[in-house]
């Protein structure tokens, strides 16, 4: 029972970091029919950037700030910090072929994956960078918090969890509510027809990419109070959240939420019930699985191609 | 006139509760050219989508020769002995032109990989086949596909040799019906008089049996033995050019109700 | 220079609806002149085999020329590199697929040789069985990771073979313990592998301590092989088919083609030629190892093959050449900096052209340098008192601040600055662009000595990610590519 409670939690607290890179990469798929290969790396620089915040606010041991206030300013900046490097990755390497073949814009994507990962090594080394955020006002983030059964659940969790949440709902609430949020679900459901309807395609876009990138940098940083972050993250993660987001239904915001929770139960049963070493493996026969039965995924819409 | 060569009965398909083609009843005979006509959005295209197995009926019944085309792709379809063109133009666009109609005749060639590679004496001679059958297909056209053309890649071709070089194309699957999409579209007016004066060769020299997707009411006129007026993915009228040109129902279908009424 | 040819059979005089600019279209191509347009004619006729000769001759040639058994082993490697572009080629050129899983089928083919010539199980099979079973291998792997995206569409293909490549590495690093067994000995690799054998002959590797030119030979000879192998698939239908569903799957459906089944005999093809490859590279090596096959080597490739142009076999060969060369000379220090400075000034003649621009940038920049040097001197000397290392050192070292110690922040600043003003100034126009490319210029010879030139390893790995981006957006056919109109 108590490892049923951990793994649970264990799932829940991955399937949520999951779940804010699906969004990532569902949104600019809707709209750019684009698998952002570098929004995984996207995610590894923000959670450089709440460490450099971390820093630069007097690190763990002497913050300058509240706690609250400082893991509310960790995470504001690397939102901003990922939202500015997305609109210049679109800017700069994915807008110029817009009209190219589908495979171009994904090779430019790999290079720009790669390009990230070596230049935050470049600049901050192969080393592992841990936020030391046991040391925040005396380990409270870890020692408060409430217990099921014997399983105790830290405040750090419960925030995190709860934050993640809290953002979809916010992306939820911009993309179904505000002008540019609608906008966005046209171009996703016919680019020419809304730009013949007189909306502005460039701005749509450049907008879809500071929502993905914020919500990559959001969960970038809430990744990092947990567990320690390297410049070579952003492959595995990026590929995982790219999982979610195609067994979710690639291109549909509840889907990318649901497929990342099916990734993050998978990982952590398998993690918790059988070994760590072969989680990996659980998730690829999950894609298997889905790309045979379901290959729209479990919420996406079957494409009908106009010849 | 010769037997039913093919033949749709009752076929039905909708997107996602729209109706795009209803009930529709329509055969070719061995020999024939028939016209489809009718406003945009009539389901023209989608019944040649459905005919080449793109999309799968919801219900009817397609047959060729009396077989079923029913549940093959459309590859089989292809090698069953229909072929088609595009209205949009589909041209393999970076390949030369002889490449693309040497391309085409991938469904009735044999030599695979390993004899390729080893370019055994079988696989040269069908090679060579394949080259002149390309050649023939693209000399059906005259001076205006000719010779030096042929190793220039496709897209320096002009609109109206891009939708010659997809007969062609079409040619070499060695089809039993070709289904044309408005050949003659986006095409001048010597163009036009050319490509209905080719539609009567495809049938007199060539052989084919021909179902055309056509909007200049002149090609169709010329052309056709039978006329099927479509709308809103219902067969409204069928007949000759002029009976089905005259009937109240296509002019009211071309023109809308209300200015029907006011006429 | 030469009068415009007539058409061999032009029509006798202008006729309505004839297409006059496409009749002369074969004349328009060639339009560069002088003697640059005359060399590029007479290549143009040069037939495939020519080329294919010129490659192999070269690489014969070179142990005879250079006895360094250095620059032997950079050719052997450049071999394996040009063979790993080959198959790629039949996937992305020919086939048009995205498969992101390439270098996992080359791992196949390493621990297919090192399970089945090694000491591990004890099993010794002679080349001339474990090759072409090793192929066939490497096929099926491939033929099994392209069957589950059945319609093979690019984001699900790239989903699955990225995927597959992950589980490639977790595979082999944790299989030592599969069920209980040691298979691959996991992240320590399998050592004690074999070398390829003929006849009851080893392939020697080494002979007194220079690397023999045996395996390059053999290298080689595959090579070639493989190349002309797969020129004859090329031109015959198979061929044609593949071509035909890159620029249109619809369409080549709808012509007689079986898309489906001809995608996944590319996709198998690109992975057997990827695992022949790795025999060779496991047998030489002598051991196989995890890391080897994973992401960067995928994007080494996916970079020899855009740069030299996808769908042409001697563009993707030449890609190989260039990119291991390049990534060879990056290793050493002196060599790195004289190519910095060679493809700066070359980057800048290229983009003034012979202008007074471009004299005046290069003269600005050079004074620019001197000036930042004596003042940063005169305020703290530490700041220039830097060592540098290589060749040109002392040079640079007058003209480039190198400080002693940069600090914590300084690196990563000037670093990100580069790459934001260096963006910027492809946006902007006009005289503000020549005056701002001045400091660019000396803030990128700063970076360069002070944070790139430190670290080789990520620096070579930049390079390349830059000129993939850079490649797809300013010349995605490459130098040889036979892609020129891109269908929407």
């Amino acid at each position: 029972m108590d490892t049923f409670v951990q793994v649970t939690l264990n799932g829940l607290t991955a399937g949520s970091t999951y779940a804010l890179i699906a969004l990532g990469y569902t949104l600019i798929y809707g709209v750019l029919k684009l698998l952002n290969f570098a929004h995984g790396d996207v995610f590894m620089v923000g959670s450089f950037i709440g460490f450099g915040t971390l820093q630069a606010l007097g690190g763990t041991s002497d913050p300058v700030v509240p706690v609250w206030l400082l893991l509310i300013l960790m995470v504001l900046a690397g939102m901003a910090g990922c939202a500015i490097l997305g609109v210049a990755i679109e800017r700069f390497a994915y807008r110029p072929l817009r009209d190219a073949p589908r495979i171009a814009p994904l090779i430019s994507a790999l290079g720009v994956s790669f390009f990230l990962a070596n230049s935050m090594q470049l600049m901050f080394g192969a080393d592992q960078r841990n936020y030391g955020t046991f040391a925040l006002g005396n380990g409270e983030l870890f020692t408060k918090g409430f217990s099921i059964g014997n399983v105790h659940v830290p405040l750090i969790r419960i925030i995190t969890i709860v934050a993640a949440f809290a953002l979809m709902v916010v992306l939820w609430f911009l993309v179904t509510r505000t002008r540019t949020g609608k906008a966005m679900r046209a171009v996703s459901f016919d680019r020419e027809a809304a730009a013949m309807m007189g909306i502005d395609i460039d701005r749509v876009i450049v907008f879809t990419f500071v929502l993905g990138s914020a919500l990559a940098g959001a969960g970038g940083v809430m990744f990092a109070l947990r567990v320690p972050t390297a410049a070579s993250i952003g492959f595995v993660i990026g590929l995982k959240g790219f999982t979610a987001a195609v067994i979710g239904g690639i291109g549909s915001i509840p889907g990318a939420v649901a497929g990342g929770m099916i990734l993050g139960f998978a990982e952590s049963f398998t993690t918790g019930y059988i070994t760590t070493r072969w989680s990996d493996l659980a998730i690829f026969t999950v894609l298997i699985t889905f790309m045979l039965f379901r290959p729209n995924g479990l919420l996406g819409r079957a494409g009908v191609s106009k010849v | 006139m010769g037997e039913k060569l093919l033949e749709l009965r009752g076929v039905s398909l909708a997107f996602g509760g729209l109706k795009c083609v209803s009930e529709l009843d329509l055969h070719v005979n061995q020999g024939e050219i028939v016209s489809v006509i009718g406003p945009n959005g009539a389901g023209k295209t989608t019944l040649f989508n459905l005919i080449t197995g793109i999309y799968q009926p919801d219900a009817g019944e397609i047959t060729l020769d009396g077989r079923s085309l029913l549940g093959l792709q459309p590859h089989q379809i292809n090698q069953r002995g229909i072929a088609r063109t595009f209205q949009t133009l589909r041209l393999f666009l970076n390949m030369s032109v002889r490449e693309n109609v040497m391309a085409a005749a991938y469904g009735h060639s044999k030599a695979g990989v390993v004899r390729s590679m080893l370019r055994t004496p079988g696989m040269r001679r069908e090679e060579a086949e394949i080259r002149k059958l390309a050649e023939e297909q693209l000399s059906f056209f005259g001076e205006r596909l000719k010779g030096y053309r042929w190793d220039q890649p496709a897209y320096s071709l002009s609109y109206a040799n891009r939708r010659r070089l997809e007969i062609a194309r079409a040619m070499a699957t060695r089809p039993r019906i070709l289904l044309l999409d408005e050949p003659a579209a986006g095409m001048n007016p010597v163009e036009t008089h050319e490509i209905a004066e080719l539609i009567g060769r495809l049938r007199s020299e060539g052989g084919y049996t021909i179902l055309v997707i056509e909007h200049d009411m002149h090609v169709v006129e010329g052309i056709s033995d039978r006329v099927v007026a479509l709308d809103h993915g219902i067969k409204i009228v069928e007949g000759t050019f002029e009976q089905v040109a005259t009937d109240p129902r296509v002019i009211e279908a071309y023109l809308g109700t209300s200015s029907a009424v006011t006429k | 220079m030469s009068e415009p040819r007539e058409p061999h059979d032009a029509p006798s005089g202008p006729a309505i609806g004839q297409d006059e600019w496409v009749a002369r279209h074969g004349d328009n191509r060639s339009a560069r002149a002088g003697a640059l347009g005359t060399i590029e004619a007479r290549l143009r006729t040069v037939p495939w085999w020519g080329w294919l000769i010129l490659l192999v001759a070269a690489f014969a040639l070179l142990p005879i020329v250079s006895p360094s058994g250095y620059v032997r082993r950079v050719a052997f490697d450049t071999t394996v590199y040009m063979l790993l572009a080959l198959g790629l080629n039949i996937v992305v050129g020919w086939g048009g697929l995205l498969d992101l899983g390439y270098v996992a089928f080359y791992g196949v083919g390493a621990y297919a040789y090192a399970l089945l010539d090694s000491k591990l199980f004890g099993i010794h099979l002679p080349s001339i069985v474990s090759i072409p079973l090793i192929v066939l291998i490497g096929a099926l792997a491939g033929f099994l990771v392209g069957l589950p995206s059945r319609r093979l569409v690019g984001d699900y293909l790239a989903i699955v073979t990225l995927f597959f490549l992950q589980i490639f590495l977790t595979v082999t690093t944790n299989g030592d313990e599969i069920l209980g067994k040691n298979i691959t000995n996991g992240a320590n690799g399998i050592l004690n592998v074999d070398p390829l054998n003929f006849l009851g002959h080893d392939l020697t590797v080494e002979h007194a301590g220079v690397f023999a030119v045996s395996y390059l030979y053999v290298g080689v000879a595959i090579f070639a092989i493989v190349y002309v192998a797969l020129h004859f698939v090329n031109v015959s239908r198979t061929g044609r088919a593949w071509r035909s569903l890159r620029e249109d799957p619809l369409a080549a459906e709808t012509m007689g083609m079986p898309v489906s089944m001809l995608k996944l005999m590319a996709f198998s093809f690109g992975a057997g030629v990827a695992a022949l490859t790795g025999t060779l590279f496991a047998s030489l090596n002598a051991s196989t190892f995890p890391l080897t096959f994973s992401f960067p080597l995928l994007i080494t490739i996916y970079t020899m093959v855009i740069l030299g142009g996808q769908g042409s076999q001697f563009g993707v060969a030449i890609g190989a050449i260039l990119i291991s060369v390049l990534l060879e000379l990056l290793r050493d220090p002196s060599n790195a900096r004289v190519l910095f400075y060679a493809f700066a000034v070359l980057a800048v003649i290229a983009a003034l052209g012979r202008s007074r621009a471009l004299g005046a940038v290069l003269a600005g920049t050079l004074a620019f340098g001197f000036a930042a040097h004596a003042i940063a001197g005169a305020i703290q000397h530490d700041w220039v008192a830097g060592t540098t290392e290589g060749g040109l050192a002392s040079t640079v070292s007058s003209w480039v601040i190198v400080p002693t110690t940069l600090g914590d922040w300084l690196g990563p600043v000037a670093y990100i600055s580069l790459i934001g003003i260096g963006l910027t100034l492809t946006l902007i126009r006009g005289p503000l662009r020549y005056i701002l490319l001045v400091p660019t210029l000396y803030l990128a010879a700063f970076v360069w000595e002070n944070v790139l030139l430190v670290q080789p390893e990520p620096t070579r790995y930049i390079v390349l990610g830059a000129m993939l981006i850079a490649l797809m957006v300013v010349r995605p056919n490459g130098i040889f590519g036979e892609r020129r109109v891109e269908i929407i």
